[in-house]
């Protein structure tokens, strides 16, 4: 509860800063009535409304029955999955697909229960799987990257 | 009687092999897709369609491709939740209540093929109702101004908070916060950079497909972190794969019945499968009375609900096809991939280009049908992907997803963005806000902001365009319905709880 009320009340902050810039927003020439501010302000300022009214009454929120509630060490997976998708997207173009993909792989199955062994070479196959896959048969330019050396 | 002969050369579009080869092709990996946990035809609808982009596959036969997808999609969360009592989605949790129950008295198989006979009548009636109506609507849609549309669309943004049920303003600020990152990047009329910070890279705004793929994949593979479960077994599907004439001819009535029905509420924007599919199985509950045994493995009470979201998930395409304006989240992913193929849905694509149009009808018709075909030799293999543990899954869906963001523009400020958006979606997740409004706003954002900007222009910047019209004026008094809607069942639940206050 305590969560959604300081969430909203960050995003009702972003939303007046975003109408702050919009603001400044003028068509040094133009032909038509309506410039490029009004419609960006007209949404943030109904969202701000929306959002004012769901930090001074929030509705609590429903709870599935199948979900167990978040504790510590999930919170530290899901940070730790984060990070992970993160340092992929950095490593996506220098290491190229394959060798990133590994890494992901591997580290992603270790984070969701698989084994060493199985984890590094179950997402080698799938990595140089999906670049075949991929790259060769649908005509989707992945990037090589380290393994540059291979293409022909 | 020209829809007879256009729906004629919309065979003759579908039936060449290369598209009949399309749609199987389609429907397998729809299944597939569909199949998995985490994955749903929005997701799967969206991955594709860098792909076939790449392919170079003509318009036609890529929008082919997506409804295969699609109507695979569909068909697959259907099996996770006959044999394995996992919902894949919102829509299929009512395949549940009597789907599983059948599996558990062994006739798992004669419960998927039920239901893909089901969901097929629902479309084949959905098809129908399109055929008659769709170029109707389109002939009168002709009329409609830029005003016109806007009114519209806020009809379509609206209807989606009145019919979403328990949290109409959730819904709306998802829809706003959609329609405002429409706005991001250059502006086409004036020329201004919007909320750009000097980036170039969303200089032509959010790439679609990096949003899609952020808030429905990326927040999924996070929400599946929590789960404990791993690869749950599924119910064998043993003994008679196929249904008998007995069984058929048992949920029949139901089929017709709840096919009207989910077409007449997929063709709402808004509404969709989900509510569909919930009507129909209530109300044939209601109509059962107690000679049903609903709940413990009532072939009718599977047959309701499917059919109703075959219905729907046809019904959807009406309003794509016909105004442009997409009635679900996956029609608007398609209308997305449309616009990736410089062709604007909407009446005039009837006049244009109809080979699309009836190609694509024809196409829901073959791929339908595909579907109950590969549904007997095939479920033993579809039963064995359900096996596959999630150690193994998330990475497969992470690494796919990132070269589906890839695919679009090659830059890895996609593959960051994409993370950020996925974040923040997992964060709206678990704060209970529904995705799918945003999807949709931020499909019309655009649309929606050059019909009023033009809409104004023509009047000379007098307001009272927007309401000056016969058709504007009804869609206000929709609107003005939609918006009394939430307000009138919280009254009616509050009056509830004052009755019988020891429930609480």
């Amino acid at each position: 509860m305590l969560f959604q009320r300081l969430f909203s009340a960050g995003w009702l902050i972003a939303c007046l800063a975003f109408a702050a810039i919009a603001w400044g927003y003028h068509a040094p020439f133009s032909y038509e009535p309506v410039g490029p501010r009004a419609f960006p302000l007209l949404m943030l300022g109904l969202m701000a409304v929306a959002l004012a009214w769901q930090l001074l009454r929030p509705v609590p929120l429903r709870q599935a029955a199948d979900e167990p509630p978040l504790d510590r060490a999930a919170l530290l997976k899901v940070a730790g999955c984060i990070g992970l998708l993160l340092v992929y997207a950095g490593l996506f173009e220098p290491l190229g697909f394959i060798a990133s993909s590994w890494l992901l792989g591997a580290a992603m199955a270790r984070l969701y229960g698989g084994r060493w062994r199985a984890a590094l070479s179950c997402s080698a196959l799938l990595s140089v799987g999906l670049y075949l896959l991929f790259d060769k048969a649908l005509d989707v330019p992945l990037p090589l990257g380290i393994l540059g050396f291979l293409e022909i | 009687m020209d829809t007879l002969g256009y729906l004629g050369q919309g065979f003759g579009v579908a039936m060449t092999p290369y598209n009949l080869i399309t749609a199987l092709v389609g429907t397998l990996i729809g299944t597939v897709v569909g199949l998995l946990p985490g994955l749903g035809p929005i997701n799967g609808v969206a991955l594709l369609i860098p792909v076939a982009f790449a392919l170079g596959l003509p318009p036609e036969s890529a929008l082919i491709l997506l409804a295969a997808v699609y109507l695979g999609c569909e068909y697959g969360g259907r099996i996770s939740s006959i044999l394995l009592n996992i919902p894949g989605e919102a829509s299929t949790v009512m395949t549940t209540l009597d789907g599983y129950p059948m599996a558990r008295q062994g006739l798992g198989g004669v419960a998927l093929s039920l239901s893909a006979w089901s969901s097929f009548i629902g479309a084949f009636i959905a098809t129908c109702g399109m055929v008659l109506f769709a170029p109707l609507l389109a002939r009168w849609a002709i009329a409609f101004g830029p005003a016109e549309y806007f009114v519209l669309m806020v009809f379509a943004i609206v209807a989606l908070g009145g019919m979403a049920g328990d949290r109409p303003l959730k819904t709306f600020i998802a829809a706003l916060l959609g329609l405002f990152l429409s706005t991001l990047g250059i502006d086409a009329n004036s020329g201004v950079y919007r909320f750009t910070f000097g980036s170039i890279h969303v200089a032509d705004g959010i790439q679609f497909v990096v949003l899609v793929l952020g808030l429905f994949s990326v927040s999924e593979i996070l929400l599946l972190l929590e789960k404990t479960h791993h690869g749950q077994a599924a119910v064998k599907a043993t003994g008679r794969m196929l249904f008998n004439l007995r069984e058929a001819a048992g949920v029949f009535t139901v089929n017709l019945r709840c096919g009207l029905l989910g077409f007449a509420l997929g063709v709402l924007p808004g509404a969709g499968a989900t509510l569909a599919s919930a009507v129909a199985y209530m109300t044939e509950k209601k109509l059962a009375g107690a000679g049903g045994r609903f709940g413990q493995g009532d072939p009718r009470g599977l047959a309701a609900p499917e059919t109703a979201i075959g219905a729907s998930a046809c019904g959807a395409m009406v309003p794509m096809l016909t105004l442009g304006v997409p009635g679900s989240g996956t029609t608007a992913v398609m209308i997305g991939a449309l616009t990736l193929y410089n062709i604007t849905p909407g009446p005039l694509l009837f006049q244009n280009q109809p080979e699309i149009v009836w190609g694509l009808i024809a196409s829901l018709f073959i791929a339908n049908l595909m579907l109950i075909v590969l549904n007997v030799p095939m479920i033993r293999l579809f039963t064995r992907i359900l096996a596959v543990p999630n150690w193994l899954l998330v990475p497969l869906i992470a690494i796919i997803t990132a070269i589906g963001v890839y695919a679009v523009h090659a830059t890895t400020f996609d593959l960051f963005l994409m993370v950020g958006i996925g974040v923040f979606g997992y964060i709206l997740r678990k704060l209970d806000f529904p995705l799918s409004p945003l999807l949709l706003g931020f499909i019309l954002g655009g649309l929606m902001e050059q019909n009023l900007r033009r809409a104004l222009s023509i009047s000379n910047g007098e307001l009272s365009i927007l309401w000056s019209g016969p058709i504007t004026l009804g869609t206000w008094a929709l609107v003005a319905l939609m918006l009394a809607l939430p307000l009138v069942r919280i009254a009616r639940r509050r009056a509830q709880g004052r009755r019988v206050p020891a429930e609480a």
